[in-house]
C-alpha cells in the first residue's frame, strides 16, 4: 500500500512538471506578450522598459527555470497586470468558483443519485429508456447555448432571474437574491456531469441489487423500499462518490464556459483575462492550482478505490 | 434605420395594443435622444444619495501605471486631479492649477498652483508633487509611464515656490495645456518617494490617496470599488454621497442592469442594445461627439500602397453612411480628416470628400493600372490579383465593420482577405511589429488638434502606423504645434485638414459619438461624452 | 477490460468477418441509433449540396437591410449585417462538421499510433507514452485548448490540431489495450517470427482487429470536437469571421439576444441536434459492436 501511494505520488510529481513545462513555453513562444496588452499608442520605448522590467529578454529556458525555482519554494510570483501577488490575485477570485462547484456537486449528486436509482429500478421500462435518452441529450446540449436559452427564458422574457452576477456580498448579501444569481449557474454546470452520475448509479446499483445479500434481505421480507435505499445505495454510493473525483476536470473546464456566460467573477474566467493580456505568471498559478486540484482529486479516487476495489491495486 | 424601427413599433403595436390607443412618442426614441439634458434640469440639486456605473475588470489606482485601462481611468479621474481637466466648452480648463503662461520661445510653461489643496490623507499638495510626477515617473525612461509619449518634448519640470512650477520643453507644444487634462493626474510624492511605483500595491491596489472630489472608501476585487465624497475637496464639495463602480466583464449585463435601475450612467458600447433603451422610461440617451475617428490604413512601408488613389478609390468603394447607420445605429459623423467636431474651432468640412460611388472607385482602380482582365470579378494589373491581407483586432464593433467593408471592397474588386484575430495578437503583429497591409481602428486623442503623434513622418516608429509621409503635413503639424494663438492655429490646421483629405494618411471612416446612458433621474452632468463628464462629479445629483 | 472468454473464441485467421455480421443485425435493430444515421446523412448532404444550389453566399450583405424578419427569399431570416442567415447555416454548417471531422480523424491518427506504438514496442517506449497519455488526461483539456487557442491564434487549421491533440488519449488507451491483447495471438507471433515488419505487422494484423473499436470511438469523436469547436467559438478563440461556423454565430448572436432570439435559437439548435446524432450513432456502434456492453 505504502508503495503504491509512493509511486503514485511520484507520478503526480512528473505529471504537475510536466504540465507546468508545457504550459510555460507554450505561452512564452506564442505571438503577442504582456505589451500588447498595454494600450495602443503606447511608444517602442514604453514597450522595451516593460520588458526589461518583467525581465522578459532572458531566455525563456532561463525564466522557466526561475519561476520554478521560485515556484518550488511556494512563490508564484507576481501578476504583470496588477503587481500582486499571483496567489492572492487566485484567491481572491477562487471562493467563487469553489463555491459554485460545491453546490454544483451536490446538486448533481443529489439528483443524479435519485434519477439513477430509478432508472436501475425500471430497468428496461419505459422510465429507464427515457432517462437513458436524456442523459445522451443531457451530454449533447452545448451548455452555453442552454445557458443562453435559460438567460433569454428567465432573465429576458419572465424576469425572474438576473441574468449575470455573482449578487451583492458583504453587507448587502441577502439570501433569496443570493439564491437567484446562483441557482442557473449550477443548473448550467450540473450538465456537465450529471448525465455521467446518473449513468454510473445505474450500473453501480444494477451491481448491488444482483448479489446475494441483496436476495437475503429481500427473502426475509424487508420492504422494498427499505432494501432499495438502505441496503442497496448504501453499497452502491461508494463508487458514485468516488467518480465525482474522477468527474472533477471535466467540472472545472465546465466552469470557465459557466462563469462567462453568468458573470460569476471566479477562476474560470480569471484565466480567461489572464490568457488575453498574456500575464504569464497568472496563467501559470492558475494552471499550477488546477492542476494540484486535479491530481489530489485523482490521488484520494486512486486511494479510496484501492480499498473499495483490489483490482486497482493490482494495475499499480 | 427607419424602416426597422416602424416594424419594431408595428410590433408593439400587436402585442400591447393600448400604446396604439396613447399613440404618441413611445416608439420614437429618436426624440427623446435629442433632447439636451443635464445643465437644464430646473430643479435645485439636493444632497446626497449613490450613483453605480459599470466597469469590466479590476482597476489600478495609479494614472501612470502600464496597465492602467479604461476602467482605471474612470475611477482615477474622480480620485486624482490633474494640471488642467477637459473644460465643458472643450478647451483645457483650470484643475489644480489656476492659470498658466507661455513664455515667448515657447519652451517655458509657468503654472500657478492651488494653494488650498489637500492630500485625501491630510497632508497639503505643494509644487514637490508635481515636479516628482513628472520628473520622478513620466520622465524615467525605465518604468514606461502610460502616455509618458505625450511628454517626450518635456526636459524637466522645476519648482519655482510652492505654489508655482516650470516646466520646460525641448521644443514648442501648443497642446500642453491639453496633454494636461488627459489621463495625466498628479500623485503625492510623500507617499511614493523612494518607492517603486509600479510595485507599490498598498497604494496602486489598495489605498489610493488623491485629491478628488471623492476618496476609496472599499474595494473588492472582481465586485466593486466604492468611493465617498471628500469633504475636504477643494471646489465645491460633491453632492452624491458615494460613486459605486461595478465590475461586471459583459455589456448584456450592463444593458439589463441599467433597465433594472442598478445602474445610473455608462457609455454605451454595444450599440445594438439601444432599441431596447430607447423603449425603457425614465432613461435618458444621449449622443456626444468625442475626440475619436475611425480608420483603416494601408502599410505605406509597401511601395504598391502608397499611391493616394489606391485609399481614395477604396473610400468612394465603402458605403460609409450604412456601416454608420448599420452598426453603430446612426451615432456617428461621416470623417473627412482626422480633426473630429467636437474640436469645433478647428473642424471643418470644407475638404475634398469622397462619396460613395463604386464607378469613381473602379476609375481610380483602372487608372492605377488596376482591371478585370479576366472577368472573375477581381482587378488584376500585369495578371497578378489585387489581393489585400486586412489584420483587424476583435474588440467591440470592429469585427463586423471590417466584415462589411470587406464586401464592400471585394465589390469594386479588390480581393480582400479579412484575418481576425484577438487584440493582443494584433498589436503583436500590426502596432509591434508592423507586419501587415491593411488594417482598422480608431484614435481617441487629447482634445487638440495636434496629430502630431499619429501623422508626421518622425512619429512613425510610433503612432504613425500608416507609415505615412508627406512633407507638407510635417511643416503644417509642426507649424501647429509651435503656433500660440487660436487664429494662427486654425488657419494652419484648416490648410493640414485639406492636406490630409487630399492625401489620405489614413483613409478616415467617422467620428463616432459615444451613446450615453443614463437614469433621468440623474442630474448635472455636464454636455460632454461620459469619460469627461467624471471630471465634474462634484456637479452630479440625484433628482427627487 | 478483456474478458478471457472473448480471447478463447477468437479466431486465428478472419475474426473482423464474423463480427461484421451480427454487427450488421444489431446496428438496424437499434431504431434510435438507424434514426441517427439517416438523419446525418440527410444533413451532411444538405450542408454539402446546399451552399452550391442556394442563391446566396454566406459573407454577401443583402439589400434586405439588417435583422430582417422571416420570407420567402430568406427563409432564416438576416443577421445584425444583412446576411441572409440561412446561406450561413449551411455554410457554417459545413466549416462546423469539416473541422469536427478533420478533427476527429487527426486524433484517430495520434491516438492510433501512440497506442499502438506503446502496445507494440512495450518497455520504455511503452511507459513514456503512457505516462505522456496520463497526464494528458489529467489536464482538464479544456483550459489546455483555450491557453493554446489564445495563444497560437485561431486558423482553422490551428483549431482542428489544438481539437484533435487535446482528444487523443482515449483512443491511444483503446488501441493499446487492443494491441496488447491481440500481440499475443499465434498469427501474430508466427508473422513475428517469419521477419515481418513491425509496421506491416501493425498495418495488416492489428490495425483491422481495433477497428471497430476505433469506428465507435470517431463517432462519439465527431461529437465531441463539435461541442469543443462551438465552445471555444462562443469564448471568441474558435474559427474567425467572416468564415461562419455554427459556433461563432452563436458568438455574434449573443449581443441580439433580447432583439433578434432567432440567430441564437437556430445554430444551437443546429449543434444539438447533430451532436446527439452523432452521440446516438456512436452508442449504437458500440452496442452493435460489444454485446457486453447492450444493457448490463
Amino acid at each position: 500500500m505504502l508503495r503504491f501511494i509512493l509511486n503514485r505520488l511520484g507520478q503526480s510529481v512528473v505529471l504537475m512538471l510536466i504540465v507546468t513545462m508545457i504550459t510555460f513555453f507554450l505561452i512564452n513562444l506564442a505571438p503577442g506578450g504582456p505589451t500588447g496588452a498595454m494600450r495602443m499608442e503606447a511608444s517602442p520605448e514604453e514597450r522595451q522598459a516593460i520588458i526589461e522590467r518583467l525581465g522578459l529578454d532572458q531566455p525563456v529556458i532561463v525564466r522557466y527555470g526561475q519561476w520554478l525555482g521560485d515556484a518550488l519554494q511556494g512563490d508564484l510570483g507576481t501578476s504583470f497586470n496588477s503587481s500582486e501577488p499571483v496567489i492572492k490575485r487566485i484567491f481572491d477570485r477562487l471562493p467563487y468558483t469553489i463555491e459554485l462547484t460545491v453546490f454544483t456537486v451536490i446538486f448533481s449528486v443529489t439528483i443524479g443519485i435519485i434519477i439513477g436509482v430509478i432508472s436501475a429500478i425500471k430497468r428496461g421500462r419505459a422510465q429507464d429508456h427515457f432517462i437513458n435518452f436524456s442523459s445522451v441529450i443531457g451530454l449533447s446540449v452545448p451548455s452555453f447555448w442552454l445557458g443562453l436559452m435559460f438567460i433569454l427564458l428567465f432573465s429576458v422574457e419572465l424576469k425572474w432571474l438576473p441574468a449575470s452576477g455573482v449578487g451583492p456580498r458583504g453587507e448587502a448579501f441577502d439570501l433569496v437574491t443570493y439564491l437567484k444569481h446562483i441557482i442557473m449557474p449550477v443548473i448550467i454546470l450540473s450538465m456537465t456531469i450529471l448525465p455521467n452520475i446518473v449513468r454510473f448509479t445505474r450500473s453501480s446499483m444494477l451491481e448491488v441489487i444482483s448479489q446475494n445479500y441483496i436476495r437475503t434481505i429481500r427473502a426475509k421480507g424487508a420492504k422494498e423500499f427499505i432494501v432499495l435505499y438502505i441496503h442497496a445505495l448504501r453499497n452502491a454510493l461508494i463508487p458514485v462518490i468516488t467518480v465525482i473525483g474522477v468527474l472533477i476536470p471535466r467540472l472545472l473546464s465546465g466552469a470557465v464556459i459557466t462563469e462567462t456566460i453568468f458573470g460569476w467573477t471566479g477562476i474560470g474566467s480569471l484565466i480567461i483575462e489572464a490568457a488575453n493580456s498574456r500575464d504569464y505568471p497568472l496563467v501559470m498559478g492558475i494552471t499550477v492550482v488546477i492542476t494540484l486540484v486535479v491530481v489530489l482529486s485523482n490521488l484520494v479516487v486512486d486511494l479510496v478505490y484501492s480499498k473499495v476495489d483490489p483490482r486497482v491495486k493490482n494495475l499499480a | 434605420m427607419k424602416t426597422k424601427r416602424w416594424l419594431f413599433l408595428i410590433m408593439l403595436v400587436v402585442t400591447i395594443g393600448m400604446i396604439a390607443a396613447c399613440g404618441s412618442n413611445d416608439g420614437d426614441g429618436g426624440e427623446q435622444a435629442e433632447q439636451p439634458s443635464g445643465e437644464t434640469g430646473t430643479s435645485e440639486p439636493t444632497q446626497g444619495g449613490s450613483v453605480s456605473i459599470p466597469i469590466v475588470a479590476d482597476p489600478t489606482f495609479n494614472p501612470w501605471h502600464p496597465s492602467a485601462y479604461a476602467e482605471s481611468n474612470v475611477i482615477n479621474r474622480v480620485i486624482f486631479d490633474g494640471l488642467t481637466k477637459f473644460g465643458k466648452d472643450g478647451l483645457p480648463a483650470p484643475n489644480l492649477a489656476e492659470n498658466w503662461e507661455i513664455s515667448d520661445d515657447g519652451l517655458v510653461w509657468t503654472f500657478n498652483l492651488r494653494d488650498d489643496v489637500n492630500w485625501h490623507d491630510g497632508e497639503p499638495f505643494t509644487a514637490e508633487d508635481v515636479a516628482f510626477t513628472f520628473n520622478e515617473i513620466v520622465l524615467d525612461p525605465d518604468l514606461g509611464a502610460n502616455n509618458a509619449s505625450h511628454f517626450s518634448q518635456l526636459d524637466r519640470v522645476e519648482v519655482i515656490d510652492d505654489y508655482t512650477v516650470d516646466f520646460h520643453l525641448a521644443s514648442p507644444v501648443a497642446a500642453l495645456p491639453a496633454y494636461l487634462s488627459f489621463n495625466t493626474e498628479i500623485i503625492p510624492e510623500h507617499i511614493f518617494a523612494g518607492e517603486d511605483p509600479w510595485d507599490l500595491t498598498s497604494f496602486n491596489k489598495e489605498n489610493p490617496v488623491g485629491t478628488g472630489p471623492f476618496k476609496l472608501k472599499e474595494y473588492v476585487s472582481g465586485q466593486r470599488v466604492v468611493l465617498e465624497r471628500n469633504d475636504d475637496y477643494f471646489d465645491q464639495v460633491a453632492y452624491l454621497d458615494e460613486i459605486e463602480y461595478k465590475v461586471l466583464a459583459d455589456a448584456n449585463t450592463h444593458v439589463a442592469q441599467l433597465l433594472s435601475g442598478e445602474l445610473d450612467i455608462f457609455a454605451l458600447d454595444d450599440t445594438s442594445a439601444i432599441e431596447r433603451i430607447e423603449n425603457a422610461d425614465d432613461i435618458t440617451i444621449v449622443g456626444r461627439e468625442t475626440p475619436r475617428f475611425f480608420w483603416l490604413i494601408l502599410n505605406h512601408n509597401h511601395e504598391e500602397f502608397q499611391d493616394k488613389r489606391l485609399s481614395q478609390a477604396m473610400l468612394h468603394a465603402i458605403d460609409r453612411q450604412a456601416i454608420i447607420d448599420t452598426v453603430l445605429q446612426g451615432y456617428g459623423t461621416i470623417a473627412d480628416a482626422g480633426i473630429a467636431p467636437i474640436l469645433s474651432e478647428y473642424y471643418t468640412t470644407d475638404v475634398k470628400r469622397y462619396d460613395f460611388d463604386q464607378d469613381k472607385a473602379r476609375e481610380l482602380l483602372a487608372e492605377l493600372g488596376y482591371e478585370d482582365s479576366n472577368g472573375d470579378g477581381f482587378v488584376e494589373k500585369d495578371g497578378e490579383r489585387l489581393t489585400i491581407t486586412f489584420d483587424v483586432g476583435i474588440q467591440g464593433d470592429l469585427e463586423s465593420i471590417a466584415q462589411m467593408i470587406q464586401q464592400y471592397l471585394i465589390q469594386v474588386g479588390i480581393d480582400v482577405q479579412l484575418e481576425t484575430m484577438d487584440w493582443n495578437s494584433m498589436i503583436d503583429k500590426v502596432v509591434i511589429q508592423r507586419d501587415y497591409e491593411m488594417t482598422l481602428n480608431w484614435w481617441r486623442y487629447p482634445a487638440d488638434p495636434d496629430l502630431t503623434a499619429y501623422m508626421h513622418s518622425n512619429s512613425a516608429d510610433g503612432n504613425n502606423i500608416p507609415a505615412f509621409s508627406n512633407e507638407e503635413l510635417d511643416k503644417l503639424l509642426e507649424a501647429g504645434a509651435q503656433a500660440n494663438s487660436v487664429e494662427e492655429r486654425q488657419q494652419i490646421y484648416l490648410e493640414a485638414q485639406q492636406v490630409m483629405a487630399e492625401e489620405l494618411p489614413y483613409m478616415f471612416l467617422w467620428y463616432p459619438q459615444e451613446v450615453q446612458v443614463r437614469q433621468s433621474s440623474l442630474q448635472g452632468i455636464p454636455d460632454l461624452a461620459f469619460g469627461d463628464a467624471l471630471y465634474y462629479t462634484n456637479e452630479w445629483y440625484i433628482e427627487q | 477490460m478483456e474478458t478471457p472468454a472473448n480471447i478463447e473464441t477468437a479466431p486465428e485467421v478472419e475474426p473482423v468477418q464474423q463480427r461484421k455480421v451480427t454487427f450488421w443485425t444489431s446496428l438496424h435493430r437499434n431504431k434510435i441509433a438507424m434514426l441517427a444515421f439517416w438523419f446525418l446523412i440527410v444533413l451532411h448532404v444538405i450542408v454539402f449540396i446546399g451552399p452550391l444550389v442556394w442563391s446566396y453566399t454566406p459573407t454577401e450583405m443583402t439589400t434586405t437591410g439588417p435583422l430582417a424578419n422571416w420570407s420567402w427569399a430568406h427563409p432564416f431570416g438576416t443577421d445584425d449585417l444583412g446576411r441572409d442567415v440561412f446561406a450561413r447555416m449551411l455554410h457554417g454548417g459545413r466549416i462546423t462538421l469539416l473541422v469536427g471531422l478533420a478533427a476527429m480523424l487527426f486524433s484517430l491518427l495520434i491516438g492510433t499510433i501512440i497506442g499502438a506504438c506503446a502496445g507494440f514496442f512495450g518497455k520504455v517506449v511503452e511507459s513514456i507514452l503512457m505516462r505522456v497519455t496520463e497526464a494528458m488526461m489529467a489536464i482538464p483539456n479544456f483550459f489546455f485548448v483555450l491557453v493554446a487557442l489564445t495563444v497560437l491564434g485561431t486558423s482553422p487549421m490551428m483549431v482542428i490540431i489544438v481539437i484533435a491533440c487535446s482528444g487523443w488519449m482515449e483512443v491511444a488507451r483503446v488501441v493499446y489495450g487492443e494491441t496488447l491483447k491481440w500481440k499475443e495471438y499465434e498469427f501474430v507471433e508466427a508473422a513475428n517470427a517469419a521477419g515481418a515488419k513491425p509496421l506491416r505487422i501493425l498495418i495488416k494484423y492489428i490495425i483491422p482487429q481495433v477497428l471497430p473499436s476505433i469506428i465507435v470511438s470517431g463517432t462519439l469523436m465527431i461529437a465531441w470536437a463539435i461541442l469543443t469547436e462551438s465552445a471555444i467559438s462562443y469564448l471568441g478563440l474558435g474559427i474567425q469571421p467572416p468564415t461562419p461556423t455554427w459556433g461563432n454565430m452563436l458568438q455574434n448572436a449573443q449581443q441580439y439576444l433580447w432583439t433578434a432570439p432567432v440567430l441564437g435559437i437556430l445554430p444551437g439548435a443546429a449543434i444539438t441536434l447533430i451532436v446527439l446524432a452523432y452521440n446516438f450513432l456512436g452508442d449504437g456502434l458500440r452496442d452493435a459492436l460489444d454485446p457486453k456492453f447492450v444493457k448490463k
